[in-house]
């Protein structure tokens, strides 16, 4: 399996296989990045694209000092934040933006969401790197320019406090907890 | 838990959950979760944390590369394309050559492939239903990241597996633990790199550690990683033989790469319940090739054919040396 940063240079010589690879391999990956920070499909699909965009357009300046993956999750928060700064500042953000659409969702997921919405922002972001983009703390610790032991006791912090936020939620609706911890076998999920 | 009872912070039992601690620290750990109930709850707290927040799925829609992608791309290429000077002619004249070779490989491997398959009829396997589908994804998952780490680093002496990249299973199949420098990828394979027809195929208990070589963890390693993501999935055995043979068709599989080979040196390995954790042995990957051309399965010969990919949907052979040492340098027994 060619490695990331050997078809990013090859791009970079100009195979477009090479970035069609790397689209296949990113593109549901950025679409979860940007899908579970807005809870807005289609502009979680906007974004994933812009992210894309952008690594064309910079494709010259790329050296593989970094991993590609954090190259385009350091793209996709810069991104993120351009898009949050755009929805603060018209003011819509907390309406339409950061509020779940909640039609159809599980309500499993719900019960997610809102314990993850109530973690502290900082924490929050480290938390969601780990646990859904997989990023290990070094990676996380360059992306956000913070050392690696403060993502490591923020982690910590963050992962506590959710413990509670779920137990807290599942007191509510036993229901929750009691479908808790089942595996799906039929699907994979966001890869 | 305070840190005169326990000899490690609750923080670093969490580092070492996500496989975040250096190798004598995990140690450590490892040795005082063993015996302590305290960090064995909160163990299990953190990995329930981990597990609630997979309920949180984001379904991409299946789309191509959007038009706006291939726009740019285009015009990006075309540049690149003008400030070179390149020759056409050769491109073609080795575009073509490319082709003739593909489609004489191609028809090599249909009659070769033939001729193993009708071979292959002839072996007797055990057809015998101890796992006649597929147990819960939690038995063939290994809940000490760090052990299956170590497991498979094991797969191969320290000087190659050291800076080795290593693999461990996760929910959503292989996911990368380690970073490697030598291009070198350690994994624990289960049992449904077997042959489909195998008895063993869902075994839980089958640990497999490999170390694949660059080659082959271009070549080889994608097809573990397609098996694995095609059995979380919940595809048919039917379905993930179509499957296979079409990645082979599509070109999203390839055939060996010259030179790939791995390492089974493991003594922490289970291989299948009749052979247990075998003896440490190389492996070697060919497209469809006779084996007498390694005399293989000749009197006193040391090469063995591996049944794992004849009959099945790979085109590949797979060659067995048994070597006299594990991978910790100990002695193995003579076979």
């Amino acid at each position: 399996m060619t490695s990331d940063e050997a078809l990013m240079l090859e791009f970079q010589g100009g195979s477009r296989a090479a970035f069609e690879e790397l689209f296949a391999r990113y593109r549901k990956q950025l679409y979860g990045f940007f899908g579970r920070r807005l809870n807005n499909p289609e502009r979680a699909e906007d974004l994933a694209q812009e992210t894309f965009l952008a690594v064309i357009r910079a494709a010259s300046r790329y050296e593989p000092r970094a991993s590609v993956r954090t190259y385009l999750y350091g793209i996709a928060l810069k991104l993120l934040a351009a898009e949050r700064r755009k929805f603060l500042t018209s003011g819509t953000f907390g309406q339409s933006a950061s509020e779940p659409k909640t039609d159809g969702t599980p309500e499993r997921v719900l019960w997610v969401r809102q314990a993850i919405e109530k973690v502290d922002a900082q924490e929050r972001e480290i938390l969601m790197l780990r646990e859904y983009e997989q990023l290990s703390y070094s990676e996380i610790a360059e992306l956000l320019r913070i050392p690696v032991n403060t993502v490591r006791s923020r982690l910590f912090r963050s992962r506590l406090a959710l413990k509670n936020y779920l137990e807290s939620g599942a007191k509510t609706n036993p229901a929750l907890r009691a479908s808790a911890g089942q595996p799906h076998p039929g699907k994979r999920g966001m890869q | 838990m305070s840190t005169n009872r326990h000899p490690i912070e609750q923080e670093e039992l969490m580092a070492y959950l996500d496989g975040e601690l250096p190798m004598d620290r995990a140690t450590e750990t490892l040795s005082h979760v063993e015996l302590c109930p305290e960090c064995q709850t909160l163990a299990a707290d953190f990995r329930g944390v981990s597990q609630e927040l997979m309920a949180w799925e984001v379904e991409s829609p299946e789309v191509g590369i959007p038009s706006a992608i291939n726009v740019a791309l285009g015009e990006r290429l075309q540049k690149r394309e003008a400030a070179q000077v390149s020759s056409p002619r050769l491109e073609n004249r080795v575009l073509t050559s490319r082709w003739v070779w593909a489609g004489a490989l191609a028809i090599v491997c249909v009659a070769v492939g033939l001729k193993l398959t009708l071979t292959s009829r002839n072996r007797s396997e055990d057809r015998s239903t101890a796992y006649p589908s597929m147990a819960s994804i939690e038995q063939y998952l290994m809940p000490d990241r760090n052990a299956e780490i170590a497991m498979a680093r094991s797969a191969a002496p320290e000087a190659i597996s050291s800076d080795a990249k290593i693999l461990v299973l996760g929910w959503r199949g292989y996911e990368t633990a380690i970073e490697g420098k030598n291009g070198f990828v350690c994994v624990v394979e289960r049992s449904w790199t077997s042959p489909f027809n195998s008895a063993q195929f869902w075994n839980p208990k089958v640990r497999g550690p490999v170390c694949f070589n660059p080659a082959a963890a271009r070549s080889i390693l994608p097809l573990t990683i397609k098996r694995t993501e095609m059995v979380l999935a919940g595809l048919s055995k039917a379905q993930m033989i179509d499957s296979i043979k079409a990645g082979f068709d599509n070109k999203e599989l390839s055939a060996p790469e010259p030179g790939a080979m791995c390492y089974m040196m493991s003594r922490a390995g289970y291989l299948n319940d009749a052979v247990g954790h075998y003896i440490p042995h190389l492996m070697f990957y060919f497209p469809p090739t006779d084996k007498s051309s390694w005399g293989a399965d000749l009197p006193d010969s040391p090469v063995t054919l591996n049944p794992q990919f004849q009959g099945g949907p790979e085109p590949i052979t797979e060659f067995v040396v048994p070597v006299s040492k594990w991978s910790d340098g100990t002695a193995a027994p003579v076979m």
